[in-house]
Formats: C-alpha cells, sequence, structure tokens
C-alpha cells in the first residue's frame, strides 16, 4: 500500500499545491533557525521533512500551522495567497500531530479528550462522539477509551495524537515525529492510518529522522540541515544523490576455509578495497569497503578471479540513511 | 467530514455557542477526578467562616453599617463579603489560571489549532466555574444561617445572582489581562494573587471602608467591587430586593466594557507577541 501511495503521490505532485512554502526565514535571537526555505505539497502527497536534530523542521512545521510567524516569506495554503494561517478558517483545515507527550488533558478519558476536541472543531456531539469512537478504533485504542490519558503509555498518547488529527479528515495534515519512539507495529499502523488520509486527499507534512520510513511512504523530501534545504525531490532522486561504498557480501569457495577466503579475497581486492570478516561466529560474510571510485561490479569479478563467489550481497547501510549523512555532513562533524 | 466556519457571523456565533457545553463537560470531569480537592474547597470555606465568627466576637457591632435600616452582624456583614470576594478569586483564578494551565500542559497550542474563537476559549474556560459559583453561593449562605444563625433576606438571593452576573464580564476582562500577562511572561500568580487581595480587601469584603484610611476609602468607593458588594449586602440583610440592582449592575457593564476591550487587546497582542516569538508553547 505504501509502495503504491507514493507512486501516486509522485503523479500528484505537479497538479496545485494544498501548501506552500515560499523563501521563509526565520532566526531566534542570533542563530538562524529557516534560511529562505521554500516547498510545495500537493493534495494527496505525503512531504516527507527530513533532517537531524535542529535542521528546523519543527519551527517549519509550526509556521506552517500558525503557530509561529516566519521573519520573512510566506505559507500560502490551500492555493489562497495571504490567507492567514492563524484564521479559525484555516484552522478547520488542518489536522496537527505534535512530537510532545503533553497535548491532552491527562486527568480525563482518551474518549472525553476526542470527544472535546471534535465538539471544538465544530460537531455536534452526536456526531463528535461516533468520530471519537471510530478515530479511537483506527488507532487500536478502543479498549483503553475509558482509561484517563495519564495512564496511557507513550506509544498510546501518540497513537491518540494521530486519533485527534485525523478527526474531522483534515485536507492540511502535519505530522511531527509521529513514529520517534513507537514499536514498529505501531509505527506502521500510524504510516497506514496517515497513508490512508493522503489517498483522501490530504496534503501531509511528515516530519522525521526516520529516515527508512520514507522510502515507499513520501513522494517529495525535503532535507534541511541547518535550516537550509540540502536536497529536495523525490525519494528515489534522494538515493540517486549518493553512491554505497559499505556492502555486507557471503563468499564461498568449495573446500576451502573461512580464513583461506578471507586471505584470498584481501589480496584480490588489493587497490580496489578492503574486506574484513564480520565476526568469528560468522565466517563466511565480510564487510566490503570499496576504494574511491570503484564500482562493486569490478570488486566482483576480482572475486570470482580468485575463485571465490559472491553468494550474497548487500549494502551494510542503506542508500538513504547515506545521502541523509552527506547531506547533512555539515553539521553532523 | 472536514469542517467549514460559517461565514456569516450569526452562524458561527451558534456554532462557538455550541462549544461551550464541551468546555463545561471536561472541567467538570477534571474536578471531579481531583475528589479530594474538591470537598477540600468546602471544608476550606467552612473553616474561613469559623475563623470570621471568632473575629466577629470582637467586633463592636456599632461599627458595623446598616442596610436600609437593618442593622448587621459582623458575621453576616462578612458572609456576604466573603461571598462575592472569593467568586471574584475563583473567576480571576481561573481565567488567568486557565491559560497557564493550558501551557504546562501543553494542550494550548492543541486548543488554539482548533477553529474556535479566543474568546469561546476564555469563556469556555470559565463556564464550569460561572455555574459552580452561584450554587456554592447558596450553599455558603446556608450553611452560615444553619450553623452560626445569620439572617439573611432570601428574597435578596436572586437579586444577588444578577449583581454576580452583572460582576462575571468585569471579572473576566481582568482576568482576560492576568493571561496575558502570563502569556507574554509565563508567570502571573504573585500579580494576580496580590492585584486580587488589595481589590477585596480594599472595597470592604472583610471589614467596612469606613476603617479604611481617608485616602483610601476615595480609591474604595470607584472600585466596581465595593459597588457589588454594597449592593450585594443591601439585598441581603437589608431585604432592599431589586431596588438599586439595576444601577449597580448598568455600572458594572460600563466597568466592564473597559476591562473586556482591553483584555481582548491585551491578549491578541500576547498572542501576536508569542508567535512573533515563536515561543507560545514554552511555560
Amino acid at each position: 500500500m505504501d509502495t503504491a501511495h507514493a507512486e501516486e503521490a509522485t503523479a500528484t505532485r505537479h497538479e496545485a499545491p494544498a501548501i506552500e512554502v515560499r523563501d521563509v526565514s526565520r532566526r531566534f535571537g542570533g542563530r538562524r533557525a529557516l534560511d529562505h526555505v521554500s516547498l510545495r505539497v500537493a493534495p494527496g502527497e505525503i512531504h516527507a521533512l527530513l533532517g537531524p536534530n535542529g535542521a528546523g523542521k519543527t519551527t517549519l512545521l509550526r509556521i506552517m500551522t500558525g503557530l509561529t510567524d516566519a521573519d520573512s516569506g510566506q505559507v500560502v495554503l490551500q492555493g489562497v495567497p495571504g490567507r492567514d494561517p492563524t484564521s479559525r478558517e484555516t484552522r478547520g483545515l488542518i489536522g496537527l500531530v505534535p512530537s510532545g507527550d503533553r497535548t491532552f488533558y491527562l486527568r480525563i478519558s482518551g474518549l472525553e479528550n476526542l470527544l472535546f476536541f471534535a465538539r471544538l472543531h465544530g460537531l455536534r456531539k452526536r456526531s463528535a462522539l461516533g468520530r471519537a469512537r471510530a478515530c479511537l478504533r483506527d488507532v487500536g485504542l478502543e479498549e483503553a477509551a475509558a482509561i484517563p490519558v495519564g495512564q496511557y503509555s507513550h506509544g498510546m498518547q501518540k497513537r491518540l495524537g494521530i486519533a485527534r488529527a485525523l478527526l474531522t479528515d483534515p485536507r492540511l495534515l502535519f505530522v511531527d515525529e509521529a513514529t520517534h519512539d513507537l514499536d514498529p507495529g505501531g509505527a506502521i499502523l500510524v504510516r497506514e492510518l496517515v497513508g490512508r488520509a493522503a489517498a483522501n486527499g490530504a496534503a501531509v507534512v511528515w516530519t522525521t529522522q526516520r529516515i527508512e520510513e520514507i522510502r515507499g511512504f513520501a513522494g517529495d523530501v525535503t532535507l534541511l540541515g541547518e535550516g537550509s534545504v540540502r536536497f529536495q525531490g523525490t525519494v528515489p532522486q534522494l538515493l540517486a544523490s549518493t553512491e554505497a561504498t559499505r556492502f555486507l557480501i557471503q563468499l564461498r569457495a568449495d573446500g576451502v576455509g573461512a580464513s583461506e577466503v578471507l586471505e584470498r579475497g584481501v589480496l584480490a581486492l588489493e587497490g580496489l578495497g578492503l574486506l574484513a570478516p564480520v565476526g568469528v561466529e560468522d565466517p563466511s560474510h565480510f564487510v566490503l569497503e570499496l576504494s574511491d571510485g570503484v564500482v562493486l561490479g569490478r570488486a566482483a569479478a576480482a572475486l570470482q578471479g580468485v575463485g571465490l563467489d559472491v553468494v550474497a550481497c548487500r549494502e551494510e547501510r542503506s542508500d538513504i540513511e547515506a545521502a541523509f549523512i552527506l547531506l547533512t555532513m555539515g553539521e553532523r562533524g | 467530514m472536514s469542517v467549514t466556519v460559517p461565514a456569516d457571523r450569526a452562524s458561527a456565533f451558534r456554532v462557538e455557542i455550541r462549544k461551550l457545553p464541551a468546555f463545561f463537560r471536561r472541567d467538570f470531569l477534571v474536578a471531579w477526578s481531583y475528589r479530594l480537592s474538591f470537598f477540600s474547597d468546602w471544608i476550606g470555606l467552612l473553616v474561613q467562616v469559623v475563623i470570621f465568627s471568632f473575629v466577629g466576637k470582637l467586633v463592636n457591632p456599632a461599627k458595623i453599617p446598616s442596610f436600609a435600616g437593618q442593622q448587621a452582624t459582623y458575621m453576616e456583614f462578612v458572609a456576604v463579603g466573603i461571598a462575592l470576594s472569593s467568586f471574584m478569586g475563583i473567576a480571576l483564578g481561573r481565567v488567568y489560571a486557565v491559560v497557564r494551565q493550558e501551557q504546562v500542559q501543553g494542550t494550548l497550542e492543541s486548543l488554539l489549532l482548533t477553529p474556535t474563537a479566543f474568546t469561546t476559549i476564555q469563556m469556555g474556560s470559565v463556564a464550569y466555574d460561572m455555574a459552580y459559583v452561584p450554587v456554592r453561593t447558596t450553599l455558603f449562605f446556608a450553611m452560615t444561617t444553619l450553623l452560626f444563625g445569620t439572617h439573611f433576606y432570601w428574597s435578596g438571593l436572586l437579586p444577588t445572582f444578577a449583581i454576580l452576573a452583572g460582576l462575571i464580564p468585569f471579572v473576566w476582562g481582568l482576568g482576560i489581562l492576568a493571561a496575558s500577562y502570563t502569556v507574554t511572561f509565563k508567570q502571573g500568580t504573585g500579580v494576580v494573587g496580590l492585584f486580587t487581595t488589595i481589590l477585596t480587601v480594599g472595597s470592604g469584603s472583610y471589614f467596612p471602608v469606613t476603617v479604611l484610611p481617608s485616602w483610601s476609602q476615595g480609591l474604595a468607593k470607584l472600585s466596581p467591587l465595593t459597588l457589588a458588594l454594597n449592593a450585594a449586602r443591601g439585598a441581603m440583610l437589608g431585604g432592599t430586593g431589586w431596588d438599586g440592582v439595576w444601577p449597580a449592575v448598568a455600572i458594572l457593564a460600563g466597568c466592564a466594557s473597559v476591562t473586556l476591550t482591553g483584555g481582548m487587546i491585551a491578549f491578541r497582542a500576547a498572542l501576536a507577541r508569542e508567535r512573533r516569538r515563536g515561543s507560545l508553547g514554552l511555560y
């Protein structure tokens, strides 16, 4: 479902944007939080906002939702230039999943919290109650509906945050680190729900540091580093911006022991790269690190040339992670 | 399902009014979840009455003003003062505290992201207290009558509620001013507490303003709370009924228009400032 959605979203990204950020800058005292950032999100698209801690993702999200003002630049929502992001009309279109935990009334139940926020969105009591129950069911909190939110786990509160954001099927959905600290099952559920909202036409801005989750999920990506756009494009384009150099490979040679496989391999790769065993418990797997400018095929051919079969090979670190680190290297030292 | 905000003012107003019961329900559930605090409020009130009953034994009854020719005891005098000043304290404290509480809980931004007017948020946040306080006031008068033999004209209860209703917008305006201070400076307990004390003590809640220094007697006469107290005492202790209630309510309405307008301007300015600074959710 995720991959299909990403393809669909890529196809729709040239539509009139539902969210458009034009040249937005913001400083906090002497620190530059955002520097001339622009992005566009089409209806139905999931736009990943990627970056390390302090890159400016949350600041940008707060500016888009009207919680913080930009020093310069403009946010255009639903194609209406000059629309005040703090106006009631605009707020009715927005769903926000904040990154923090403390966004609910802890003394009252999850159902009562959702009922309250649904009523503030203008739903009448009966439909608010129905909607609150449906959203709790969607996020798997039906059983915990009557429990005070203060007794919810971190993951449950996150899911409740998703339920609140989806209460009114918002046209503009902003998700700030929603899967941070969630178990894999919870993260998949959250991505499914957000994917479903996008499939129903919502424009989604998905802020994350968990870069693996954007593959097959997001359409476009904006990578921020120190408040500047370091990359903007599709996920495949992000992957293409780096070349993998470290691989985990499995080697085999008939009638030859592990130490000799290593010895032969090291000799064969001289000038092409380095080969090191993964560990004594796993004698057939090695880490291959290619030298600059050497492609994987050349190294594999050299290994085969000395009678070593390459049984399996995969990147030791994902392309996407490598791209992330490469493009934000400045602030990571 | 996406909810649109009605374009015409009348429909938008109706939508906003429909949201108030949601605030009431939320605050009742929160108050009820603190059951000990819920009941300790009553114990605190009772202790206050007991203390003033002892103080009353030291006070020369001749020093207590009469109302419509009826000489009141100190206990009766102070009971009306406690009822109105505790109402004011609760209302003022609540309007101020609600913003602080939402900031600390982290729910302020969640609230501000709903298509709800600031005015509705403010009104809604005091809805529960505004409904609770008249009940509390009635039970308080009943309690002092039963325990300390005070005499009240019960026909003055509804006029007193009318005065309370006139006092609400005035106090609410002050509360919004205090809330603006909280949004901007994050801490306001000391300032609000000091202001409430000066206003209640200086308006004759606990003793007649005639015992104050002459310069502060003039100031006390200008206080809307003094006006409300005099009107309520006239109704409850002098049996004046509705006489003098409406002029007092009219003056309170004038004062309220000043505090409400100032409060709204200050609150909007405070929110705009915090958006500019990017510190709306900080506390």
